[in-house]
């Protein structure tokens, strides 16, 4: 029952008392704080009334708002259609390219070992050789198409990630360490840089003193600059 | 002291193509002898069964890497001197300066080419 409905109750049953035949003046004393005591809580249960419904009224908004953002992530196409899609392509990439590498390098083993003795017969082989190096070279055309598509698809879902979190007001949560996070930590495994390599080889080969150059504290400071 | 071009190298990479890439290239240089190994629990098994003259070892392997191939090396007394060259795209400071201190002979950053790997060979080897 609501909390004004319950006052109101309370007050009518406090009138029914008053209008009754009662003899003892201390009872009407009660009945009157009784009296008064129910009008404030009644102003007190209707305040906490408003503000609740205002609450739920709020979160019902929110919880519809995060329902239209989250069906215009569209997660069932990106998880049913695009990631998959993506994964495909790269699957297809890595695969043309170690199918195209092989050739290349069987092409080249094949004319590292071939017979020298007949210059006319050597020439020929050779030039049957390079042409399958050629044909083996159109991998790139395919796959920087495939590549573009991945890209195309990580573009879209960052899009959408960044509209969802600016409306949401999401912040990026602190992360605990997994397994897999502590042994690439432990074991250094940055990967590739991303724009040729960090330390150059002539650098390492000062720290290593592949030319006979010895390395001290101050060239091993210059690693860090 | 002559270079003994027969001493068996241990060439450890999970892709058999960079494999293949090493292999060749020690072949031009005038080192047959070359065993594989796809990680360095791999390599570390055939390293306690046969004594190699170099290992050339990729870093990012699963499931033992190529730094802790190198530790577990130089934590070995028998393997220990065993000279060991890192070739990998594994390029930041940290990584070169963790390598040194671990022990490693010399250091190769991917991608290379085949004078970078003879003169690499033949700073641990000595010329051949």
């Amino acid at each position: 029952m609501p909390a004004p409905e319950v006052a109101t109750k309370v007050r009518d049953a406090i009138i029914a008392l008053k209008g009754a035949d009662l003899k003892d003046p201390r009872l009407g004393e009660v009945l009157s704080l009784a009296s008064q005591m129910s009008e404030a809580m009644q102003m007190f249960f209707s305040s906490i009334d408003r503000t609740l419904f205002d609450e739920m009224r709020y979160i019902s908004s929110y919880i519809q708002r995060t329902r239209v953002e989250i069906s215009n992530l569209r997660p069932n196409d990106l998880s049913e259609d695009r990631i998959p899609r993506a994964g495909a392509e790269l699957h297809a990439v890595v695969q043309h390219t170690a199918e195209a590498t092989n050739l290349i390098m069987a092409v080249a083993e094949d004319v590292m070992a071939a017979d020298t003795s007949d210059p006319a017969a050597y020439q020929a082989f050779v030039s049957d050789k390079m042409m399958e190096i050629f044909e083996a070279c159109t991998f790139q055309d395919i796959t920087g198409q495939r590549i573009q598509k991945v890209v195309d698809t990580l573009t879209h879902i960052e899009q959408r990630l960044e509209r969802f979190a600016s409306v949401m007001g999401v912040e990026d949560a602190e992360l605990e360490e997994t397994l897999e996070d502590k042994r690439k930590r432990e074991n250094l495994l940055n990967g590739p840089a991303l724009n040729g390599p960090e330390v150059a080889q002539d650098d390492i080969d000062a720290l290593f003193g592949t030319e006979g150059a010895s390395m001290d504290q101050s060239d091993l400071d210059a690693l860090f600059d | 002291m002559a270079v003994d071009m027969n001493a068996p190298i241990l060439v450890v990479d999970d892709y058999q193509t960079m494999v293949r890439i090493i292999r060749n290239l020690l072949k031009q240089l005038g080192f047959e002898n070359v065993d594989e190994a796809s990680d360095g629990r791999e390599a570390l098994e055939k390293m306690r069964t046969k004594k190699y003259g170099l290992v050339i070892s990729d870093w990012n392997m699963e499931p033992m890497t190529g730094y802790e191939l190198l530790r577990e090396v130089r934590a070995d007394e028998i393997l220990r001197p065993t000279p060991f060259i890192m070739v990998t795209a594994e390029s930041k400071t940290e990584n070169v300066i963790a390598a040194k201190k671990a022990g490693v002979n010399n250091y190769i950053v991917k991608p290379f080419n085949a004078q970078t790997l003879k003169a690499k060979v033949a700073s641990v080897l000595g010329d051949f």
